[in-house]
C-alpha cells in the first residue's frame, strides 16, 4: 500500500512542480474522505491538480466553471420528459463523477452553492422525489478567488465547515518557476500520466486511514487543541472539525507510513483544517500551535 | 427592611464590603492572590463551633482522652476546611468579556471568563453583584468558563461595573471565603423606553409631517443600489452582473413605504421622557421594519433600517446629555 | 440558600446516621434504637413515594411520647444515657422535616456531638475504631451538601476521597493540640450517678459467692510494671481492704474513725519497686503489693495498711510504689485491736466454736497448723461452684459440704481462729498475675480476686496465712486457671486450653496496655511529664500555649503551601525518561518552545550537536513510538534508556 501511495505522490509532483506539500495535503484530503477547498487567484494550478490527482488515482473527473446563472439543476442533473417512453428520464448532472472541479463556487448563487453542498455532505441527490447516489470516491474540490469580491457569494461560515480542508498553492518557487517555463510539468503534460492507482485500492486505502491508531496521549493533545479554540479565540472548532482534524492526522500519517499518530502529523495539517473555521485572522494556526503546550 | 434598622446595617456583609481591600484588574484580568482572599465561618460554621466547645466541655468533665481526640480532629477538620475552602479560590483569574446592551431597568448580563491554571479543578465557585442574582459554577482544571451575570441597570448611558464578589463554601460549607473585584468595564444601557400606550406618543399627524415622502414600493423600477446580502436574489441584476460590472439590486419605487422621522421636537416633557418615548418609537419602527431617522437637537441620524442603524440610534440616544 | 435537596443526598445522610446509630447500639435502649431506624426510614419512603411532610399536630404528639418513654426509662432527662437517648431519638425525629440545607446541616453538627459522646461510654480502641466510618460518612455528606450543582452529581466516592483527604490532612493539628493542648482535670462539675455505672472490682465487705462471681469476670483490674526482676509468682499479693468485723454474714472494713493506731512496719531485703495501672472501680483503694512503704502522694495508708485514695476511682490510675516482700507488722498488739481481731458473732456455728475450744491446750502457732493440717488431710475441695451453705456457714463448709472458693477457706480460718482465740483478720485483693512479655508487664485481672487470712503471732507480728494454699498450691503457684477442674467456669481468656489465642491475646492486650498508658491516661501530669522529658524543663501554661499556636501555624502553613503549588501531573515511565533527556538537552541551552514537537525540537537540537545526531533522532523516534502507537515494544522503553544513557553533552561553560 505504501508503494501505491508513493507512486501517487510522484507522479503528481511531476506534473505540479515546487508543490509537494500542498499535493500531500490533497491527497490526505482524499484519503480522509474530505472534501477541499483551494484558495488562489486564477492560473496558480488549481485546475491541473485535481486533474492530475484523478488521472493518477484512475478516476473519473468533471470540471464546472460555477457562475451567477448556474442553477442547481444544471450540477445535480435534471429530469426530461422522454416523448418515447412517456417517462420522464433523469439526466444525470456533472456531479456524478469521482471527483469534481467546482471552479470559482463562490460565484453561483448561495442556491446552488447549498445544492452542491448538500450533496457533498449526504453523498446523493434526490430530484423529483427520486434519489440517486453518487459515485464512491466522491470527492470535490472546490476554488475559490480570494482577492476579487465583486459579484461572488461568499460562502458563509456554516458551508465552509463542510470542506475539510482549505489550501492555497501560492506561487512556485524560482527552480520550479524555471521548470515550467522550460514547458516541463504543467497541464501540457498532464495527458501523459498514467494512473497507478484504481476506485478498488483508493477505498482500501481509506479504510486503512480508519486503523492508524490514536493514542490518548494524542487524544489529550487534540482535545486541548479544540479546547484551545474555544476559548482564547473568537469561534471556537465544531466536533466536526476535531473529527476531520483527527481523520486528517491519520491520513497523513498513512502517508508518512506510521501506523499511528503523532503530534507531528497534527500540526502538519491543522492549518489547513483549522484555518478556513475560524475567523480570517492571520495566522491563527499558528498561535494555536505555538500556544498548547504537547502533553 | 432590614438595613433600615442602624445596629442591623452592620450585621450584613454588602456593609463591610467599602472597607475591605479589593483586587483590580490589571489589563481587564483579575488574579485572585492568596492575601487578598477573605475568610469567616459561615453560621454553620458557628454552629460547628458550638458544638465543638460542646465536645471540649464534656471531654474535659469526663476526663475523656478520646473525646478530646474527636473534638480536636473535627477542630483541625474545619482548620483544614478553611485552606481547603482558600485554595479552591485562590489563583482563580477573572476577566469581564463583553456584555449586551440592554434598556435601562432591565438586567443585563456581563459575560465573564474565569480561568483555572494551577491544575486543579474548582467547585461551585459563586459571582455576583448582587446576592440575589448570583451564579454558581465548576471550574475543570486548566480551563477557562464563561459565566453569565446578570446584573439590575437603571440609568442608561455608560455604566461601570459594580464590585464583582466571587466566593466559594466548597467543600463544607463551614468557612465562607471571597474577593472584591474591581475592573474599569463600562457597559452601554439604552434609555427605558416609554410605555407603549402612553399617550404623549407621536400622532399620526407627526408621522406625516416628519416623513419625507420617499417612497419604496414594487411598482416601477427606480435604479440600482449595491447588493447587499439579504436582498432577494428575484431582485438582482443578473443581467448586470453577468457582464462583470458586480452585483447589483435592482430597485423598485412604490407608494406604500415612506421613510419615518423621529424628531426631539415632536416629543414633550422633560428630556428623560422625552428620551424614554423616542426609544419607545425607535423600537417600535426596527419592530416593523420601517426606515427612519433619528432628529436630537444637536445631532441627526440619516434613515436607515438595519441591526446597526437601530444600535446606533439607540446608542445616541443612551448618550444624550 | 433554600432550594431541595436531592435524593442520593438523603441516601447518604440517612447511611451517615446509620453508621452512628450503629456505634451507639450498645448505649441505647431497645425502643430508642427502633424509633430512630424507624424515623430514617419513614423519611426515605417519603421521598421515594413523595409522601408528605408530616404536619405539626403529628410531630408534637411523637415529640411528647418520646420524652414521656425517657423519663420513665431513665427516671428523669438528665445523666449521660438520658441525654445520649434523648439527642438520638431527636436527631432522627428531625429527618421528619429535613427539607433544605439548613435542617441537614443541624441534623450533621448533631450527628458529630453524637459520635463524641460514644467515648462517654467506652474509650478501647475498637471503640476508637469505630468512630472513624461515622466521620468520614459525616464530612463526605457535609461536603456532599456544600457541592450545590445539583445537576452534575459526582459519585459518591468523590465526596469519600475528598472526606478521607481532609480528614487525613487535619491529623496532625488534631496530634499536636492532643499533645500540646493545656488538659483541665476535670470533672468541672458533679458528674451524673450513672457516669461510672459497670466498674467491677473487689467490694467493700466480703459474702460468700463475692469473689467467685468476680472470677467469671475476664476485665483487667490492673497491671503491673516491675522495675528489675519480678517476684515469684507465689509473693505477689495484692493487698486490698482489709476486713475485721463480722456483721450477719458479711464481713467488713474497720471504720477509720475508730481511730486505732498505724500497725508498726519492719522490712528487710531487696526493695520491689514497679508502677501499677488501676482500672477504674469506683471505689476507693488502690492495691499494692505486700508491704508497701512508699504510697503516692494523694493516697493515705490505713492503719492496717491498705491504701486508700481520696476519692472513687473512676479513671485510670498510674502510680508508683515500693514494697518489701520480707517484713514485720504489727508486732505490738494493743488490747482493743485485740479484741476486734478476736470479735466473731455468739450462738453461731456451734461445731466449729466446739472444734476450736478443743485446740485449748495448743500454742497458736500449733492452733494454725492444726487447723491448715484439716484443710489439708480432709477431703476439700477448691471449686467454683460451692453449694449453697445453710444457716451456720461456717459449720456448713467446714463439716459438710468441704466445697469451696478462696473466700470460704478464707472466712472459715479466720473464724476458727478467732473462736480459738488467735486474733485474724481477712484480706481481699488479687494474687498472682499474668506476665506479658511484649512489654514485659503483669496483668492481673479481675478472674485473679483473693481473700486471704492474717494472723496475729505474739512478736511476730500478722503473718499471712492463705488456707487456699493449703487445699490448692497450685491456685497459688501457678494462677487460677491451673487450680480449677471445671475451667468452663472461667473466662475465656484466663484459661490455657488455645495456647496460640492466648498468644494473640497478649500481644493485643500489650497494645492495650500502651493505649492506655498513652492515649487514655494522658491527663493533666502526664501532660506535664512528657513535655518535660520532651524540652527538659517544666513547661509553663503560657509556653505550652505559645508552642501549640507556634506548630499549628507552621503545620497549617506548610500545608497550605503544598495544597496551593501546582499540581504536576504525574508521569508514566517514558515521560520520566524524556524528562531526563530534556534536563540533559538544557545543559547545552536546548530546551523545546512551547508547542514543538518531539521531532521538531530534536532535529533542531541536532543542528546545534551534530556529534549527537543519531542518539537525539533515535530517542525523538522511540519516545514518539512509546507514547503514541498502539501497545509499543515494552523493550523500547529499555532502548530509550540505553539511548539516554549514550547521550553525551557536555556542560556549557
Amino acid at each position: 500500500m505504501q508503494n501505491t501511495i508513493q507512486a501517487i505522490l510522484r507522479a503528481t509532483s511531476q506534473i505540479i512542480l515546487g508543490k509537494e506539500r500542498q499535493v500531500k495535503l490533497s491527497l490526505t484530503c482524499l484519503l480522509a474522505g474530505g472534501h477541499l477547498l483551494i484558495e488562489d487567484v486564477p492560473g496558480m494550478g488549481k485546475t491541473t491538480l485535481a486533474n492530475t490527482l484523478a488521472q493518477v488515482l484512475g478516476l473519473s473527473f468533471r470540471r464546472t466553471q460555477f457562475t451567477s446563472d448556474l442553477l442547481p439543476a444544471d450540477i445535480i442533473g435534471v429530469s426530461i420528459f422522454d416523448l418515447n417512453t412517456s417517462n420522464f428520464q433523469f439526466h444525470a448532472g456533472p456531479i456524478f463523477t469521482n471527483i469534481l472541479l467546482a471552479d470559482e463556487i463562490n460565484r453561483a448563487t448561495p442556491k446552488t452553492q447549498s445544492a452542491l453542498l448538500e450533496a457533498m455532505e449526504e453523498h446523493q441527490v434526490t430530484v423529483d422525489g427520486s434519489t440517486h447516489l453518487l459515485s464512491q470516491p466522491f470527492f470535490v474540490i472546490a476554488t475559490q478567488n480570494p482577492k476579487h469580491h465583486i459579484g461572488t457569494f461568499a460562502l458563509p461560515e456554516s458551508q465552509l465547515d463542510r470542506f475539510l480542508m482549505c489550501i492555497t498553492l501560492g506561487y512556485p518557487d524560482a527552480l520550479s518557476e524555471r521548470a515550467l517555463l522550460k514547458n516541463q510539468g504543467g497541464r501540457a503534460n498532464a495527458g501523459s500520466i498514467q494512473a497507478v492507482c484504481d476506485v478498488e485500492s483508493l477505498l482500501k486505502l481509506q479504510r486503512l486511514v480508519n486503523q492508524v491508531h490514536v493514542s490518548d496521549a494524542l487524544l489529550d493533545y487534540l482535545q486541548a487543541l479544540i479546547q484551545h479554540t474555544r476559548t482564547q479565540t473568537a469561534e471556537g472548532l465544531s466536533p466536526r472539525a476535531g473529527l476531520g482534524l483527527r481523520q486528517c492526522a491519520q491520513a497523513w500519517a498513512l502517508i508518512d507510513g506510521r501506523n499511528f499518530v503523532t503530534p507531528e502529523d497534527v500540526q502538519a495539517v491543522l492549518p489547513s483544517v483549522v484555518a478556513h473555521r475560524l475567523a480570517q485572522e492571520s495566522d491563527v494556526a499558528k498561535q494555536i500551535l505555538e500556544q498548547v503546550a504537547i502533553p | 427592611m432590614l438595613d433600615k434598622v442602624w445596629p442591623l446595617r452592620f450585621w450584613k456583609l454588602g456593609y463591610w464590603q467599602q472597607w475591605f481591600r479589593v483586587v483590580n484588574s490589571a489589563n481587564n484580568v483579575a488574579i485572585l492572590n492568596p492575601r487578598q482572599i477573605y475568610i469567616i465561618p459561615t453560621r454553620w460554621g458557628l454552629l460547628y463551633a458550638i458544638m465543638l466547645i460542646g465536645l471540649l466541655i464534656g471531654s474535659i468533665n469526663y476526663s475523656l482522652s478520646l473525646g478530646y481526640y474527636v473534638t480536636f480532629l473535627l477542630a483541625s477538620l474545619g482548620n483544614i476546611a478553611m485552606l481547603h475552602t482558600w485554595r479552591n479560590l485562590v489563583h482563580l483569574q477573572v476577566a469581564v468579556l463583553n456584555s449586551k446592551p440592554v434598556f435601562a431597568s432591565e438586567s443585563v448580563a456581563i459575560n465573564l471568563k474565569i480561568s483555572e491554571s494551577k491544575n486543579r479543578p474548582r467547585y461551585v465557585i459563586g459571582a455576583y453583584f448582587n446576592q440575589q442574582s448570583e451564579v454558581i459554577h465548576d471550574i475543570n482544571a486548566n480551563d477557562a468558563l464563561t459565566v453569565e451575570i446578570p446584573l439590575a441597570t437603571q440609568k442608561r448611558g455608560w455604566q461601570s461595573l459594580p464590585r464583582l464578589t466571587v466566593y466559594t463554601e466548597f467543600p463544607l460549607s463551614l468557612l465562607h471565603a471571597w474577593v472584591v473585584i474591581e475592573n474599569p468595564f463600562q457597559f452601554l444601557v439604552y434609555p427605558k423606553p416609554s410605555d407603549s400606550s402612553n399617550p404623549n406618543n407621536l400622532s399620526a399627524d407627526a408621522i406625516t409631517q416628519g416623513s419625507s415622502m420617499v417612497t419604496k414600493g414594487d411598482d416601477d423600477f427606480n435604479g440600482h443600489k449595491n447588493y447587499q446580502v439579504g436582498d432577494s436574489p428575484s431582485r438582482i441584476d443578473w443581467k448586470a452582473s453577468s457582464r462583470g460590472i458586480g452585483m447589483y439590486t435592482k430597485l423598485y419605487s412604490g407608494a406604500e413605504v415612506h421613510t419615518l422621522w423621529l424628531d426631539w421636537a415632536d416629543t414633550s416633557g422633560s428630556t428623560e421622557s422625552r428620551i424614554s418615548q423616542l426609544t419607545r418609537l425607535v423600537m417600535d419602527a426596527h419592530a416593523t421594519q420601517q426606515i427612519y431617522g433619528l432628529r436630537l437637537p444637536n445631532n441627526e441620524i440619516a434613515a436607515n433600517n438595519s441591526e446597526e442603524h437601530y444600535h446606533q440610534v439607540l446608542t445616541d440616544l443612551a448618550l444624550f446629555k | 440558600m433554600n432550594q431541595l435537596l436531592n435524593f442520593q443526598l438523603l441516601k447518604w445522610l440517612l447511611v451517615s446516621l446509620a453508621a452512628v446509630l450503629a456505634t451507639h447500639t450498645p448505649n441505647l435502649p431497645v425502643w430508642v434504637i427502633i424509633a430512630s431506624i424507624g424515623f430514617g426510614t419513614w423519611r426515605f419512603l417519603m421521598d421515594k413515594y413523595r409522601w408528605p411532610f408530616p404536619k405539626i399536630w403529628l410531630l408534637l404528639p411523637i415529640t411528647l411520647l418520646i420524652c414521656v418513654g425517657i423519663v420513665f426509662t431513665f427516671k428523669g432527662f438528665f445523666g449521660r444515657d438520658a441525654s445520649l437517648s434523648l439527642l438520638m431519638v431527636m436527631c432522627s425525629l428531625k429527618l421528619l422535616e429535613t427539607k433544605n440545607i439548613r435542617d441537614y446541616m443541624l441534623v450533621i453538627v448533631m450527628a458529630y456531638f453524637l459520635v463524641g459522646n460514644l467515648f462517654l461510654f467506652s474509650q478501647t480502641i475498637t471503640t476508637f475504631g469505630l468512630s472513624i466510618p461515622p466521620l468520614l460518612l459525616l464530612t463526605a455528606t457535609l461536603i456532599h451538601i456544600s457541592y450545590k450543582n445539583a445537576d452534575k452529581p459526582k459519585p459518591i466516592i468523590f465526596y469519600l476521597k475528598l472526606a478521607g483527604q481532609l480528614l487525613l490532612q487535619a491529623v496532625p493539628v488534631m496530634l499536636i493540640l492532643f499533645v500540646l493542648f493545656p488538659r483541665i482535670p476535670g470533672p468541672l462539675w458533679g458528674l451524673p450517678q450513672d457516669a461510672n455505672s459497670g466498674m467491677s472490682g473487689l467490694g467493700d465487705s466480703l459474702q460468700f459467692g463475692n469473689i467467685s462471681n468476680l472470677t467469671k469476670n475476664s476485665a483487667i483490674a490492673f497491671r503491673v510494671q516491675f522495675k528489675g526482676a519480678a517476684p515469684e509468682q507465689s509473693q505477689l499479693y495484692w493487698r486490698g481492704p482489709v476486713l475485721w468485723h463480722q456483721e450477719d454474714r458479711s464481713w467488713t472494713m474497720s471504720s477509720n474513725k475508730i481511730g486505732l493506731q498505724t500497725e508498726s512496719l519492719k522490712v528487710f531485703g531487696k526493695r520491689i519497686q514497679y508502677t501499677m495501672t488501676l482500672e477504674p472501680h469506683n471505689r476507693l483503694w488502690m492495691l499494692m503489693l505486700d508491704m508497701p512503704t512508699l504510697i503516692p502522694h494523694d493516697a493515705n495508708l490505713t492503719h492496717d495498711y491498705s491504701m486508700i485514695a481520696e476519692k472513687p476511682i473512676r479513671t485510670r490510675l498510674r502510680y508508683d510504689a515500693t514494697s518489701f516482700s520480707s517484713y514485720q507488722l504489727g508486732v505490738n498488739l494493743g488490747e482493743r485491736e485485740r479484741l476486734l481481731n478476736l470479735q466473731i458473732n455468739e450462738g453461731e456455728n456451734p461445731r466449729t466454736v466446739q472444734l476450736a475450744k478443743s485446740w485449748q491446750g495448743l500454742s497458736a502457732p500449733d492452733k494454725i497448723n492444726t487447723a491448715l493440717q484439716r484443710f489439708r488431710q480432709l477431703p476439700f475441695v477448691y471449686t467454683l461452684k460451692p453449694p449453697i451453705l445453710g444457716n451456720n456457714p461456717v459449720d456448713d463448709f467446714l463439716f459438710n459440704t468441704k466445697r469451696g472458693f478462696c473466700e470460704h477457706y478464707a472466712t472459715s480460718f479466720v473464724y476458727l481462729m478467732r473462736a480459738a482465740g488467735v486474733p485474724a483478720r481477712i484480706i481481699t485483693g488479687y494474687q498472682g498475675g499474668e506476665y506479658n512479655p511484649n512489654g514485659s508487664y503483669y496483668i492481673v485481672r479481675q478472674s485473679d480476686a483473693h481473700a486471704w487470712a492474717e494472723v496475729w503471732l505474739a512478736n511476730k507480728g500478722w503473718l499471712r496465712i492463705d488456707p487456699t494454699a493449703a487445699v490448692s498450691p497450685e491456685r497459688i503457684e501457678n494462677g487460677i486457671n491451673d487450680s480449677l477442674d471445671e475451667t468452663d467456669e472461667l473466662p475465656l481468656m484466663a484459661r490455657a486450653d488455645y495456647p496460640w489465642l492466648k498468644k494473640a491475646y497478649l500481644n493485643w492486650d500489650s497494645v492495650n496496655n500502651s493505649w492506655n498508658q498513652w492515649i487514655l491516661g494522658y491527663d493533666d501530669k502526664k501532660q506535664l511529664d512528657f513535655l518535660k522529658k520532651l524540652s527538659g524543663k517544666n513547661m509553663s501554661l503560657q509556653e505550652m500555649l505559645m508552642w501549640m499556636i507556634g506548630i499549628i501555624a507552621l503545620i497549617l502553613g506548610l500545608t497550605a503551601y503544598f495544597l496551593i503549588r501546582k499540581q504536576k501531573a504525574k508521569l508514566n515511565p517514558a515521560q520520566r525518561l524524556y524528562a531526563q533527556y530534556l534536563k540533559l538537552l538544557k545543559r547545552a541551552g536546548l530546551t523545546p518552545r512551547n508547542g514543538e514537537t518531539t521531532s521538531d525540537f530534536a532535529t533542531r537540537a541536532s543542528k546545534n550537536l551534530p556529534n549527537q545526531k543519531t542518539q537525539i533522532l533515535d530517542i525523538a523516534q522511540r519516545y514518539n513510538v512509546i507514547t503514541y502507537s498502539q501497545s509499543p515494544n515494552p523493550e523500547l522503553l529499555q532502548d530509550l534508556a540505553q539511548c539516554i544513557k549514550q547521550l553525551n553533552i557536555p556542560k556549557q561553560s
